[in-house]
């Protein structure tokens, strides 16, 4: 068997299998553009006979989708924007030094790491409504997120200063740099693209976000677009193609953006899991 | 001359471990120093201590008569040359050049003619502007020294930084540092765990262990005079042959402890009678006499010939080791005679490991004479 | 003053600065909900006492009356199901693709990483998606599996009980494999060529070089993503929200979604809490072997 015939047995192997693992994906996208009836028929077809383009704006208008996804890239950038500023300087002082405190620091990190929202969701509710940030739902949403998908970024971004040499740093002090510019100038330059590819990994968290923003944001016109395709899914629904169509409008950017940037985020996501 | 390095009791601990030990060393302006050591002996804690990377527990640092205690690396005016070099791989040669320039407020245009005439001279001219990616090891080297070079420090660092170069750009390039180091008359202190590049280099060695000086003096000094027994073993290859052996009664002679064979050795200066003792006996300092005619004989073991030199191992005491210039026509298993040079003895307290006696080896034909009466010794000739 | 200046311009002053902000938000918004909880659990809370700090303290009441009640152990099995089942789907199938995209060819790499959208998309839009997948009469699934004669009958998979925990166990192997599989062709690359090529000259074959080699020498990183599959499980509600709810009658209930819908639907927030507080001290447990089997990578 020579070696072109094998290569390419595995990559049709391979295609098929990523094909079955896919299929739901491609499923949303057919359903959307399938007609009421079509949708409904015995036997399903897996192509659409008549696409139906006009449902994406016909959602989008009936849906309200712009004011939801408008709500999502706020609530997702605030986090991300709150996570980054605070947690870009805690990776780094984890990652440059190897002590006692470090490794307690890091312990209590990666525990507040695995508290899922749905259970710390109550008492910062409570907690929240007695502080009066249920006025701002939005904010409160963005800070328990915050404190949610932090521990995960400092995870990542410490791998990424650990692969930073520490010769670099030093020899900038050496060179007459403070600690701060030193920071500025050598070391987080370096780390810069670490840094960005974890940003838009809790940026896509925090874009899909519902727990908190379901249980804290209780005025429609400030939800995101999570809480509404739950809304709009309610209990005994038929309208399958309109809500596949929401999804698909949901979610293509991140799609789009993930296999954009695919080799970058799976080796960022790689290197913070395990190490 | 002044004091350009003062250290005064200098101490630093990390957590319960102790790195450096009461460290004094005093190095005059324009010299070439080399802190030489096994590692983990605190030579690269002390290197980084005079950075300020590292900051000292107890005791006095002074760099150009300022007290340095406190004061942090940017401060201190001294250039580093790191092992991995630590070139900034975002910039390309001429910004890592310029950089220590550009923080200082140094005007760009001033700062790139600096650049420019480093670069004459160490010959980077040409890699300007390439990134630290595109060049090779030794190319990465000489962007290092320059990057220490533009700044005129006041002292220059070196943390061994010639161990990432293959062997033969090694040699060349400690000639080519030294060179530099005597054009810019700069002070310099150069870590190294390799002793033929400290007693090739240096002005002054010091020899560590265990966070603490065992020596420090004059290249040749050390090899001639050291002053214990690590400090033996450590400076000369191949290293020091040691035997243990007991001064006789009359306080002129050495019985040689060789397991199965006895050998006497004649002594050069008088030392306490019945003192047990190691004798220290460098391999080119040993001659091979035909059997019987020596102060002691071996049957030969191992025998490595590098061409130049001829190694041989004795088959019964595997640590005793004798250099031949030039080729040899011992064979294994045959039995050779060795003839030592009384003066060439280094004697070491067997309990302590220090140096017993003022014997200097470049005072042996001087002594040579008076160890004529013992038979052994009366085979050696001054050649 | 310029003594602290300097400390923040050039030692420790910095560190201290860069570490303290950021851990002292992770204790207000993570550490005192954790304790708030846990006096939650001991309080009576109500609608009314909801906005005060001084609510009446009842002991182990709410732990009492919780165990109490009928669903609870129904819930806490269907949980350790759910767990139990998701993590076996997600390791082996992942498992499965990480062995087979070991093998290089070109473009494996790629197509590898592609199974990722599965856990960048929203959970929300995956349930969305599964529960028309799993739909009764027109689902795709039912269909093939009619076509394919697994089946004779349509299985109402949201809406029957023996059912509706497998449609959201389903739904999540999915979402998760990809992510194990991942992990484990990192764990799987990690392994030195050379010792294969050693066992085979000793003379061992595909199926020992597996057992003898593959599995001992990824024994950390399974360790560590058993654990992670745990935590990750245990995380999982956004399924759950949109696929059955937790229905019918708690046949798909899982503690994770419970605990949200007693506070959130039933307005019993001291129950939430307890429920809170049981889960959360399971899932630091889980929590500690993940840290312990990834330890020496963390120590470096």
């Amino acid at each position: 068997m020579s070696d072109t015939f094998r290569n390419r047995l595995m990559l049709a192997v391979a295609l098929v299998l990523a094909a079955i693992y896919l299929f739901p994906l491609y499923w949303m996208y057919i359903t959307a553009l399938k007609t009421g009836s079509a949708m409904f028929a015995t036997p399903p077809k897996f192509w659409p006979s008549e696409p139906q383009w006009s449902i994406y704006a016909h959602v989008w208008e009936s849906r309200n989708m712009g004011r939801y996804l408008w709500n999502s890239l706020v609530i997702a950038f605030g986090s991300v924007a709150l996570i980054a500023v605070l947690g870009v300087g805690c990776a780094y002082v984890l990652a440059r030094y190897r002590n006692v405190w470090v490794d307690i620091g890091l312990f209590l990190i990666l525990m507040l790491q695995v508290l899922p929202a749905s259970l710390m969701v109550t008492p910062i509710f409570v907690g929240f409504s007695q502080v009066g940030l249920l006025d701002t739902p939005r904010l409160a949403v963005i800070l328990a997120i915050a404190a949610k998908s932090m521990p995960f970024f400092v995870v990542l971004v410490r791998a990424t200063f650990m692969s930073v040499p520490m010769e670099l740093e030093e020899a900038a002090l050496v060179d007459g740099n403070s600690r701060i510019g030193a920071f500025f100038n050598i070391v987080l330059p370096l780390a810069r693209n670490g840094i960005l590819v974890s940003a838009i990994l809790i940026f896509m968290q925090a874009f899909g976000e519902f727990v908190y923003s379901k249980s804290m944001i209780q005025a429609v016109e400030l939800q995101p677009a999570s809480v509404g395709l739950n809304t709009f899914m309610g209990p005994n629904t038929n309208e399958w193609n309109n809500i596949m169509a929401y999804a698909t409008i949901y979610v293509t950017p991140i799609l789009a953006a993930f296999i954009l940037l695919q080799r970058r985020i799976v080796s960022g996501l790689t290197s913070g899991a395990l190490k | 001359m002044t004091l350009q390095i003062e250290l005064n009791g200098v101490n630093k601990f990390y957590g319960s471990y102790h790195a450096l030990k009461n460290i004094d060393l005093a190095i005059e302006e324009g010299t070439f120093v080399a802190l030489v050591g096994p590692s983990g002996c605190g030579k690269s804690t002390l290197l980084r201590s005079l950075a300020g990377l590292e900051k000292i527990s107890a005791g006095e640092m002074k760099i150009a008569g300022a007290r340095m205690n406190d004061v942090p690396p940017r401060k201190r005016d001294v250039a580093m040359v790191f092992q991995s070099y630590a070139l900034y791989p975002h910039m390309t040669v001429e910004e890592n050049l310029t950089y220590s320039l550009r923080i200082r407020g140094v005007k760009k245009a001033e700062a790139l003619r600096a650049a420019a005439e480093v670069a004459t001279t160490t010959g980077l001219s040409h890699l300007m502007k390439r990134y630290p990616r595109e060049l090779s090891g030794g190319q990465r080297q000489r962007v290092a020294m320059s990057r220490a070079i533009i700044r005129h420090p006041k002292a220059f660092l070196f943390d061994e930084p010639l161990s990432n170069l293959d062997a033969a750009l090694r040699v060349h390039m400690r000639k080519e540092i030294r060179a530099l180091h005597d054009r810019l008359g700069a002070t310099s202190v150069y870590v190294t765990h390799d002793q033929i590049e400290a007693m090739t280099m240096a002005d002054h060695v010091v020899v560590m262990r265990d966070g603490i000086i065992e020596q420090q003096g004059r290249p040749l000094d050390l090899y001639d005079r050291p002053a214990n027994r690590f400090v033996a073993g450590f400076i000369g290859s191949p290293a020091m042959n040691f035997i243990p052996a007991v001064v006789e009664q009359d306080g002129r002679h050495l019985a040689l402890d060789l397991g199965a064979t006895q050998a006497r050795l004649a002594l050069v200066e008088t030392v306490p009678a019945g003192a047990s003792v190691t004798v220290g006996i460098r391999p080119e300092h040993i001659r091979i006499v035909g059997a019987g005619q020596g102060a002691l004989d071996i049957p030969v073991g191992v025998v490595e010939s590098t061409g130049s030199a001829t190694y041989i191992t004795s088959a019964t005491q595997p640590e005793l080791m004798v250099v031949e210039t030039g080729r040899s026509a011992a064979v294994g298993g045959e039995l050779i005679g060795l003839a030592i040079d009384p003066a060439q003895l280094h004697l070491f307290d067997a309990e302590t490991g220090n140096r017993l006696g003022i014997g200097r080896a470049h005072e042996s034909e001087k002594f040579a004479p008076r160890a004529a009466p013992h038979p052994a010794a009366a085979t050696f000739s001054p050649s | 003053m310029k003594r602290i200046l300097s400390s923040i311009t050039d030692g420790r002053g910095f560190d201290v600065g860069l570490v303290s902000l950021p851990l002292a938000f992770l204790f207000v918004l993570s550490g005192l909900p954790l304790v708030y909880n846990v006096v939650m659990s001991f309080q009576e809370v109500d609608m009314f006492s909801l906005g005060s700090f001084s609510r009446p303290f009842v002991g182990f009441k709410n732990y009492i009356d919780l165990f109490g009640q009928p669903e609870t152990w129904p819930i806490l099995l269907n949980t350790a199901i759910f767990v139990t089942a998701s993590i076996a789907g997600q390791f082996l199938i992942g498992f499965g693709l990480a062995l087979f995209f070991w093998v290089s060819f070109p473009g494996a790499s790629w197509l590898r990483g592609l199974f990722l959208v599965s856990w960048v998309m929203p959970g929300l839009v995956v349930g969305a998606i599964w529960n028309w997948i799993l739909s009764g009469d027109f689902g795709v699934l039912n269909f093939l599996l009619r076509e394919t004669g697994v089946i004779s009958g349509n299985i109402f998979w949201r809406s029957d009980p023996s059912y509706s925990l497998w449609a959201v166990i389903i739904a999540n192997i999915w979402l998760g494999t990809s992510f194990n599989m991942i992990l484990l062709s990192v764990g799987l690359s990690g392994i030195p060529k050379d010792l294969y090529e050693a066992a085979e000259l000793d003379g061992a074959n595909a199926f020992q070089r597996f057992w003898t080699i593959t599995l001992p020498m990824m024994r950390s990183t399974i360790g560590a993503i058993v654990a992670l599959g745990l935590i990750f499980t245990l995380q999982q509600f956004d399924l759950f929200a949109a696929i059955t709810s937790g229905g019918p009658n708690n046949t798909s209930n899982v503690t994770q979604y419970w605990a949200w819908d007693l506070s959130f639907r039933q307005y019993d927030f001291a129950k939430g809490a307890t429920i809170s507080v049981i889960m959360i001290v399971f899932v630091m447990f889980a929590s500690v072997v993940y840290v312990r089997s990834t330890r020496h990578e963390v120590r470096g």
